[in-house]
C-alpha cells in the first residue's frame, strides 16, 4: 500500500492534522518558510506562544485584518525576539507559581529570520540562552534580509550575490563565510541544539518535538529556501534544500546535552557545485570560486564529523 | 552642475552625499529606505576610497558613522523611523562629542513597527533632540527632489561647521518619487579643510581625546552651555524657509516635506477659487523659523498647520506665534497621504467659516 494513497489513514498519526498557520497568507510561491512554519507549529501543538521577529513571516501572515495564525502570536521588533519571548516564559511560569493560570505545559518558542538572528538578535538570543529560559528559539534562515529587498546579513554565504553585496565589476558577491550560528549557541551550553530543513519534513518535526520536550532553552537552526532571493524558479524549493544537505553544505545534525549526531547522513557528499550552479544568487561564481567553496565545505564537514565521532555527552564526561 | 537626471528620491540624497564628500555610509535594511543603501553599496565600490558597510544593526550603523567621523571622514546612515529609535543613543553621543555626521530618516507609520507608508511621526523625536540630554540635532525637510540634492550638501556642510549631527527628514513619498534633478558638482573629499580634532595617532603631538563622559558637574553645565550657545548660532545662521503666494494672503497653510508639495497643490486649486491663501514652509525644522512666522503673524491672523501626524510640528507653531493669530490644525497620521483636493476642502471650509472672503 502506498502511504501518500492513504495520506489520510496514515498522516494522522505522524502529525497533528490542525493547521496553526493557515492557508491564504502572503507567502511568495514556493516560500520554504511558510512550509517550515506550518511543519514546526504541527510539531509543537496548540499549548504554545510564537514570539515572532519582524521579518518575512510577520508580513506575509498578518497582514490586517487577516491572519494565518491560529496560535497565540505576538509580533516584535528586529531585535528583540528572544528578549520578549524571555519575557512572556517568565511571566507565565510566575502566573503558574501563583495559581492563577492552569498549571499546563505551554511554551515559548520565539522565531526569527536570518538577519533577526545572526545580526541584530543575537544579543537578546545570547542572553536568553545564557539566562536559561524554558524556550525554544527557532531560526528560520533564508540567507539574506529577503523581507526588505535581498541585502546581505551574517547568514548569507560567501560568495552570494545581494543587492548591498551585488556581483559586478568591484565585487563577486559576498565575500565573508556564513556563521556558524549553531555552534555559537551550542557553546552557550544548551540541552539541544539543531540544523534542520523543510525539505526534510519528519527530521524537522522530530527535532522540534525533541527541542518542546526540554525544560530549558534550545536553539533550531532551519535552513529556509527562498526562491525569490535566491533566484531559483519556485518548484526547486524542496530540491535545494536536499541539496544543500546532500552537498554537504548544510549538513543536518543535532547536538543533545553535547554529544553531536548527523540525523541525515549522506553516504557520499555530492559536489557543491550542484548546489551553486543552480542558483542565481551564484552564478557569476567562476570555477575557482566554486573551489574555494568546496574546500571550505569539506574542510567544515569534516570539523563536524570530528564532532560526531569524537565527542562525549556530558554524563559521560567525569 | 551635472545633466538634468530622473532620478528616485533615496538615489538622490545618496548620489548628492557621494558628491559631497560623504566617503564613509552604514547602513542596515528597512523599508522604505533600501534604495539608498542599495546605491550606497554600488557607489562607494565604485570609488577607490569609499566605504560601505552593511551593519548588524542600525545601533551598530550609527556607532561606525561615529567611529568613521572620529577618524575625520565625512559619514552617513540612513534609516526608517523604527532605525531612527535605535539610533538616538548614538545621536546623543555625537552632539554630546560634537562630532559630525548625516543622519537621514526615511519617515513611515508609526509608533511601534506601523507601516511603510509616509508619515510624519517623527517630528518630535527629530526636532527635540531624540535621545538623552540636552541636545538639538540639525533637520532638514527637503520637500523635492532637487531640494533633496541641494539640502544634503548643506547637511554634510552644516555637519562640519557645528561639528553636529544633522537630521534629514524625509518620507516614502520624497524617497520613491521620481524626478529631475541638477546635481552640484562633486567635491573632492581630499580638498575638504583639515580637522584639527580627528583621531589618527599622536606620533610627535600630544594625544586628543574625544568624549562625552563629564563627571564634574560644573564642567557638564559648562559643556551643556557651550552646545546650547552653538544652537543660538545656528538658529541666527540658517534657519530657511519657503513663502509661496504670501504677500496678499489673508490665510497661510504651514506645512513641510510632502505635506507641504500637498498644500501646494491645494493652495493653487484654492487660489483659482479667488480665495488669498499662501504657503509657508520650514526648510530646518530645527532651528524652527519663528521669526518668519511671527513677522508673518503681524497681517496673517489664520494659519492652518498641515501635518502627516496628529499634530507634532503646531507645538513649534504655537511656540512662534505667541497667542497672536488663531492656528486650525489638519492631520492625517497613519501613512494616510491627502490629496489636494482634500486640503482644499479644508482650506476653503476654515476660509469661508472665518468670513475672510470678506477681508
Amino acid at each position: 500500500m502506498n502511504i501518500v494513497e492513504n495520506f489520510d489513514l496514515y498522516a494522522p498519526r505522524l502529525v497533528d492534522k490542525e493547521e496553526y498557520f493557515s492557508a491564504g497568507h502572503r507567502a511568495c510561491q514556493g516560500c520554504g518558510e511558510a512550509l517550515a512554519i506550518r511543519m514546526m507549529c504541527k510539531a509543537l501543538g496548540s499549548d504554545t506562544v510564537i514570539v515572532n521577529a519582524t521579518g518575512c513571516m510577520e508580513v506575509v501572515s498578518s497582514f490586517y485584518p487577516t491572519t494565518a495564525w491560529n496560535l497565540p502570536w505576538i509580533h516584535v521588533a528586529f531585535p528583540n525576539a528572544a528578549s520578549v519571548g524571555a519575557g512572556v516564559e517568565a511571566g507565565l511560569k510566575v502566573l503558574r507559581r501563583k495559581g492563577k493560570i492552569a498549571d499546563r505545559d505551554v511554551k515559548t518558542v520565539c522565531i526569527g529570520g536570518g538577519g533577526g538572528t545572526f545580526d541584530i538578535g543575537l544579543q537578546a538570543l545570547s542572553g536568553a540562552m545564557e539566562r536559561g529560559h524554558d524556550m525554544l528559539y527557532a531560526c528560520f534562515d533564508n540567507e539574506a534580509y529577503m523581507n526588505t529587498g535581498i541585502q546581505r546579513s551574517g547568514a548569507t554565504p560567501f560568495g552570494a550575490s545581494t543587492t548591498t553585496n551585488p556581483a559586478g565589476r568591484a565585487s563577486s558577491g559576498k565575500g565573508e563565510w556564513k556563521k556558524n550560528i549553531t555552534e555559537i549557541i551550542a557553546a552557550h551550553g544548551v540541552q539541544y541544539a539543531a540544523t534542520a530543513c523543510h525539505s526534510y519534513p519528519l527530521d524537522f518535526m522530530n527535532k522540534v518535538k525533541k527541542a518542546r520536550e526540554v525544560k530549558g532553552p534550545t536553539f533550531i537552526h532551519c535552513l529556509a529556501v527562498c526562491p525569490t532571493g535566491w533566484r531559483i524558479p519556485s518548484e526547486a524549493c524542496i530540491k535545494m534544500g536536499r541539496l544543500a544537505s546532500e552537498t554537504g553544505i548544510f549538513p543536518l545534525y543535532e547536538v543533545e546535552n553535547g554529544k553531536y549526531r548527523m540525523t541525515i547522513k549522506p553516504e557520499k557528499l555530492r559536489p557543491v557545485g550542484d548546489y551553486l550552479k543552480a542558483q542565481g544568487r551564484f552564478r557569476h561564481l567562476t570555477p575557482e570560486d566554486i573551489e574555494r567553496i568546496q574546500e571550505k565545505v569539506y574542510q567544515e564537514y569534516n570539523k563536524l564529523q570530528d564532532k560526531v565521532n569524537n565527542l562525549h555527552a556530558w554524563s559521560e564526561l567525569k | 552642475m551635472s545633466e538634468k537626471q530622473l532620478m528616485r528620491g533615496s538615489q538622490v540624497i545618496a548620489e548628492a552625499a557621494i558628491r559631497a564628500g560623504c566617503r564613509f555610509y552604514a547602513g542596515y535594511p528597512i523599508t522604505p529606505q533600501n534604495e539608498m543603501t542599495e546605491y550606497m553599496a554600488n557607489a562607494m565600490a565604485e570609488l577607490s576610497d569609499g566605504t560601505f558597510i552593511q551593519a548588524e544593526s542600525e545601533i551598530a550603523a550609527i556607532n561606525m558613522v561615529l567611529g568613521a567621523s572620529t577618524a575625520g571622514v565625512r559619514s552617513m546612515t540612513s534609516s526608517s523611523s523604527p532605525g531612527l529609535s535605535l539610533k538616538q543613543e548614538g545621536i546623543s553621543f555625537l552632539a554630546a562629542s560634537e562630532l559630525p555626521a548625516v543622519i537621514v530618516n526615511t519617515m513611515r507609520g508609526g509608533p511601534g513597527l506601523g507601516n511603510i507608508a509616509p508619515s510624519q511621526g517623527d517630528y518630535f523625536q527629530a526636532t527635540r533632540g531624540g535621545g538623552h540630554g540636552d541636545y538639538r540635532s540639525i533637520v532638514l525637510a527637503p520637500a523635492s527632489g532637487q531640494e533633496q540634492a541641494d539640502l544634503t550638501r548643506k547637511a554634510f556642510e552644516y555637519a562640519d561647521k557645528y561639528r553636529t549631527p544633522v537630521l534629514i527628514l524625509v518620507d516614502g513619498m520624497m524617497g520613491q518619487m521620481m524626478e529631475p534633478v541638477i546635481f552640484p558638482d562633486p567635491i573632492d573629499a581630499l580638498d575638504l579643510p583639515p580637522k584639527p580634532w580627528i583621531l589618527d595617532g599622536a606620533k610627535g603631538r600630544p594625544s586628543r581625546i574625544i568624549k562625552s563622559l563629564i563627571l564634574n558637574t560644573r564642567e557638564m553645565e559648562d559643556h551643556n552651555w557651550k552646545l546650547a550657545r552653538k544652537y543660538e548660532n545656528i538658529a541666527r545662521e540658517i534657519t530657511t524657509a519657503e513663502s509661496y503666494l504670501t504677500e496678499d494672503a489673508n490665510m497661510v497653510v504651514i506645512a513641510y516635506g510632502t505635506a507641504a508639495r500637498i498644500a501646494k497643490g491645494a493652495i493653487k486649486r484654492v487660489r483659482e477659487m479667488g480665495l488669498k491663501v499662501g504657503l509657508f514652509r520650514p526648510i530646518t525644522l530645527y532651528p524652527f523659523p519663528s521669526k518668519e512666522l511671527l513677522e508673518m503673524s503681524r497681517v496673517v491672523k489664520h494659519f492652518l498647520v498641515f501635518e502627516m501626524n496628529t499634530g507634532q510640528m503646531i507645538e513649534d507653531v504655537r511656540l512662534s506665534l505667541e497667542g497672536r493669530s488663531t492656528i486650525h490644525f489638519y492631520g492625517r497620521p497613519g501613512g494616510i497621504i491627502s490629496t489636494p483636493d482634500e486640503i482644499s476642502k479644508e482650506i476653503s471650509s476654515i476660509y469661508y467659516r472665518q468670513h475672510l472672503e470678506e477681508e
